[in-house]
C-alpha cells in the first residue's frame, strides 16, 4: 500500500476541438488538503468530474486507491469518492433531511429502505456541518451558505475517503467563506482527503497544503502551496500583470505585500 | 411574493403517509359505493351494498349495478389511478410539476396510435382491444421519446419545449380526426370512439376489458413503486444521481415504459382526460411532501377517488345530459396548470 489515494497518469481530455487537459500526471496523498486553482474555463470542473468518473478520460489512466477508476463497481465508487457540485437545484419542496439522505443511496439495495446505520450516518453528516436545525426546512428556500453546507452533508453521508468540491466558496460572503474553509479543515483533520477548486487565492495560501494549478496553454503545475502561491506563477496562470495581482493577493511566504505598494 | 408568507416553511408537522393512505382507501371505497348508487335511477346505498356483497341476487338493481354503473365506476377508478401515478412518474423524471400525460402529449400520442388501430387495422382485435391497445402504447412511448429529445438541453428540460410538444401532438390528433372522417370505410362506431376520446368521455367498458386493464394498471403501479426511490435521487439531477451509483438510463427507460403503459390503459378507457396527473399529485405534495415513495401510492388511491367523483358529477349534475369528465377536469385543472406555470416561471426568474 502506498499513501497515494488518487493518481492521474498521463490523463488528457478534450472538449470538442479544444484540448483541456494535456497528459496530466499527479498523485494526491491521503489526508492531504489540496486546492485546484486556475482561470475560468481552464478545466477545473472537468478534472473533478474525471476524478469521480462522471467523464471518461480521452487517454491515460486514473487510479483510486491504486485501482483503476474504471474497474470500481458502480455502487462502490460513491462510497469512496464524493463530488460536491458547484450548483444544486432541487425541484419540489424537498426538506433538507431527505436531500442529505440521498447520500446513502450507494449503500442501499433497490428495494431497501434506510437502516439505522443509514439514519445515523445522515444525522452525523448534518451534525458535522451544523445543519441539524435546518433539517425540516425546504432546500430551495435556503441561503447560499446553507445550501453549501447541505451539499457537503450529502457528501459526508456517503462516508467517503476523498471529497471533491467544485468552487465551494462561490457566492458566499467573506464570513461564510471563512466558516466553510474552517469546516473543510475540520473534515480534513477527521481523515477525509480534500481536493477543492477555489477561486480566492488568499484562502488557498492560508489553508491548503498543496496546490494544483491549471493554466490555459494547457499546462499545469503541482506542488506545496507555499511554493506555488508566488506572484509570478499566478500572474502567468491568470494572464495578469504581477503588480495588478499584487494589489489583491498577499503572498504567504514572505509575509509581505507583493510589489508596487 | 405574497405578503402573507411569514418565516421559512417548516415541514415537520405533516400527516403521516400511512394515515393518509388509510383515509384515501376508505374514501375510495365510499366513493365507489356512492357513485354506484347515483344516477338516473337512484338506488339506496344499502341496496347497492347488499347487491355487491351477494352478486347472485337477481333484480333490477343487479342489472343496473353490474351492467351499467359499476363498470363505469371501475373504469373511472382505473383511469384516475393510472393518470395520477403517471403524473408522479413523469414529474419525477422531468423534475417538473407540470409534466402530466395530457400536457406532455403522451395521452394524445396514445389516442392517435389507438385511432390508427381502430381505423386502419380494425380486424386485429381481442378482448375489445388488440391492435388498438398495442398501438396506443406505441403512440405514448414514441411521443415520450420525441418530447425527451426535443426538450432536453444541457441535462435540463426546457419548459417551453415540454409544453409545445404537448400542444403539437394535440393539434396533430385533432387534424387526424378530420382525416379519419374522410376515410371511406370509417365505421360509425370507430368515429364515436374517436369523438369520445377527444372529449375525454368515459365509456362503459365490458367486464372482459376490465379484466384485462385492471391487472395491467395494478401491476404497472406495483412495478413503479421501487422506481419511486430512484426518482427522489433524480431530484438532485441526472449527473448527481449517476455519481451516487444510480444507472440513470435504466431508471429513465423503466419510467417511460411504465408511464406509457398506464397512459395507454387510461386512454383506451377514457381518451384525453387532462390535468388529473397534475392536480392530484400537486395537492398530495402539499399534504405529505414531495417524497415519491410516499407520493406514488397516495396518488394512485387519490386519483382513483378523484376521478370517480369527477365522473359522477359529470354524468349526474346536468341529467339527463352528460358532460364528458375530461371537460370537467379541464375546468379544474386549467387554472391549477396556469398557477403552477406562473409560480415556476417566477421561480426561474429569481
Amino acid at each position: 500500500m502506498t499513501s497515494t489515494i488518487l493518481e492521474f497518469r498521463n490523463v488528457s481530455f478534450s472538449r470538442g476541438p479544444r484540448l483541456l487537459l494535456d497528459r496530466m500526471s499527479f498523485g494526491i496523498e491521503k489526508q492531504d488538503m489540496i486546492a485546484l486553482v486556475g482561470p475560468n474555463g481552464v478545466g477545473k470542473t472537468t478534472l473533478l468530474k474525471l476524478a469521480s468518473r462522471l467523464l471518461p478520460p480521452a487517454s491515460g489512466e486514473i487510479l483510486l486507491d491504486d485501482r483503476p477508476l474504471a474497474s470500481w463497481p458502480r455502487k462502490q465508487l460513491p462510497r469512496a469518492v464524493a463530488l460536491i457540485p458547484q450548483e444544486l437545484e432541487i425541484p419540489f419542496n424537498f426538506p433538507v433531511e431527505e436531500i442529505v439522505a440521498q447520500g446513502r443511496v450507494p449503500y442501499q439495495p433497490l428495494f431497501g429502505t434506510s437502516t439505522p446505520l443509514d439514519r445515523e450516518a445522515v444525522a452525523d453528516a448534518m451534525q458535522a456541518v451544523d445543519i441539524v436545525g435546518l433539517r425540516h426546512r425546504v432546500y430551495s428556500e435556503l441561503s447560499g451558505g446553507e445550501r453549501q453546507r447541505v451539499k457537503i452533508a450529502i457528501g459526508l453521508a456517503q462516508q467517503p475517503k476523498l471529497m471533491l468540491l467544485d468552487e465551494p466558496t462561490q457566492h458566499l460572503d467573506i464570513g461564510r467563506q471563512i466558516e466553510l474553509i474552517a469546516l473543510l479543515r475540520q473534515l480534513n483533520e477527521s481523515g477525509i482527503t480534500i481536493l477543492a477548486a477555489v477561486h480566492d487565492l488568499n484562502l488557498v495560501a492560508e489553508n491548503f497544503s498543496s496546490v494544483i494549478m491549471l493554466t490555459p496553454e494547457p499546462s499545469w503545475i503541482a506542488g506545496p502551496a507555499a511554493e506555488l502561491m508566488r506572484p509570478e506563477l499566478l500572474a502567468r496562470a491568470f494572464s495578469v500583470g504581477p503588480s495588478a495581482l499584487g494589489r489583491y493577493f498577499v503572498a504567504p511566504a514572505s509575509g509581505g505585500v507583493v510589489q508596487a505598494w | 411574493m405574497p405578503a402573507s408568507k411569514v418565516g421559512p416553511t417548516q415541514l415537520e408537522s405533516r400527516i403521516s403517509s400511512r394515515t393518509l393512505n388509510i383515509v384515501l382507501l376508505v374514501a375510495l371505497l365510499l366513493a365507489i359505493l356512492f357513485a354506484t348508487a347515483l344516477g338516473a335511477v337512484r338506488l339506496p346505498v344499502s341496496e347497492v351494498l347488499r347487491t355487491l356483497l351477494r352478486p347472485t341476487r337477481a333484480g333490477d338493481a343487479r342489472e343496473i349495478i353490474f351492467g351499467l354503473r359499476l363498470p363505469r365506476v371501475v373504469a373511472a377508478a382505473l383511469v384516475g389511478a393510472a393518470l395520477s401515478a403517471t403524473g408522479v412518474l413523469f414529474q419525477g423524471l422531468f423534475r417538473n410539476p407540470l409534466a402530466d400525460p395530457f400536457v406532455l402529449g403522451t395521452s394524445g400520442g396514445a389516442a392517435l396510435g389507438g385511432a390508427v388501430g381502430i381505423f386502419l387495422i380494425p380486424t386485429l382485435s381481442f378482448a375489445g382491444f388488440g391492435a388498438t391497445a398495442v398501438l396506443a402504447f406505441c403512440g405514448s412511448v414514441l411521443t415520450m421519446i420525441l418530447v425527451w429529445y426535443l426538450a432536453r438541453a444541457g441535462g435540463r428540460f426546457a419548459m417551453e419545449t415540454l409544453l409545445l410538444a404537448g400542444f403539437a401532438i394535440g393539434t396533430m390528433l385533432n387534424a387526424a380526426t378530420v382525416v379519419f372522417e374522410l376515410h371511406e370505410e370509417a365505421s360509425n362506431s370507430g368515429l364515436r370512439v374517436l369523438a369520445a376520446w377527444l372529449h375525454g368521455q368515459l365509456g362503459i367498458p365490458t367486464w372482459s376489458q376490465i379484466a384485462l386493464l385492471a391487472p395491467l394498471v395494478g401491476i404497472a403501479i406495483l412495478l413503479a413503486l421501487p422506481l419511486a426511490g430512484r426518482l427522489n435521487t433524480l431530484a438532485l439531477g441526472e449527473e448527481y444521481a449517476a455519481q451516487l451509483g444510480i444507472s440513470v438510463g435504466r431508471v429513465r427507460m423503466a419510467t417511460v415504459v411504465l408511464g406509457s403503459l398506464l397512459t395507454a390503459a387510461a386512454v383506451s378507457l377514457g381518451g384525453l382526460i387532462g390535468f388529473v396527473g397534475l392536480l392530484v399529485p400537486h395537492f398530495l405534495r402539499i399534504l405529505i411532501g414531495p417524497n415519491h415513495v410516499r407520493l406514488l401510492p397516495a396518488a394512485a388511491l387519490g386519483g382513483a377517488t378523484f376521478l370517480i367523483l369527477a365522473d359522477t358529477f359529470a354524468r349526474t349534475a346536468f341529467a339527463p345530459a352528460e358532460i364528458p369528465v375530461g371537460v370537467f377536469t379541464a375546468f379544474l385543472g386549467g387554472p391549477a396548470f396556469l398557477y403552477l406555470l406562473n409560480h415556476r416561471s417566477r421561480e426561474s426568474r429569481q
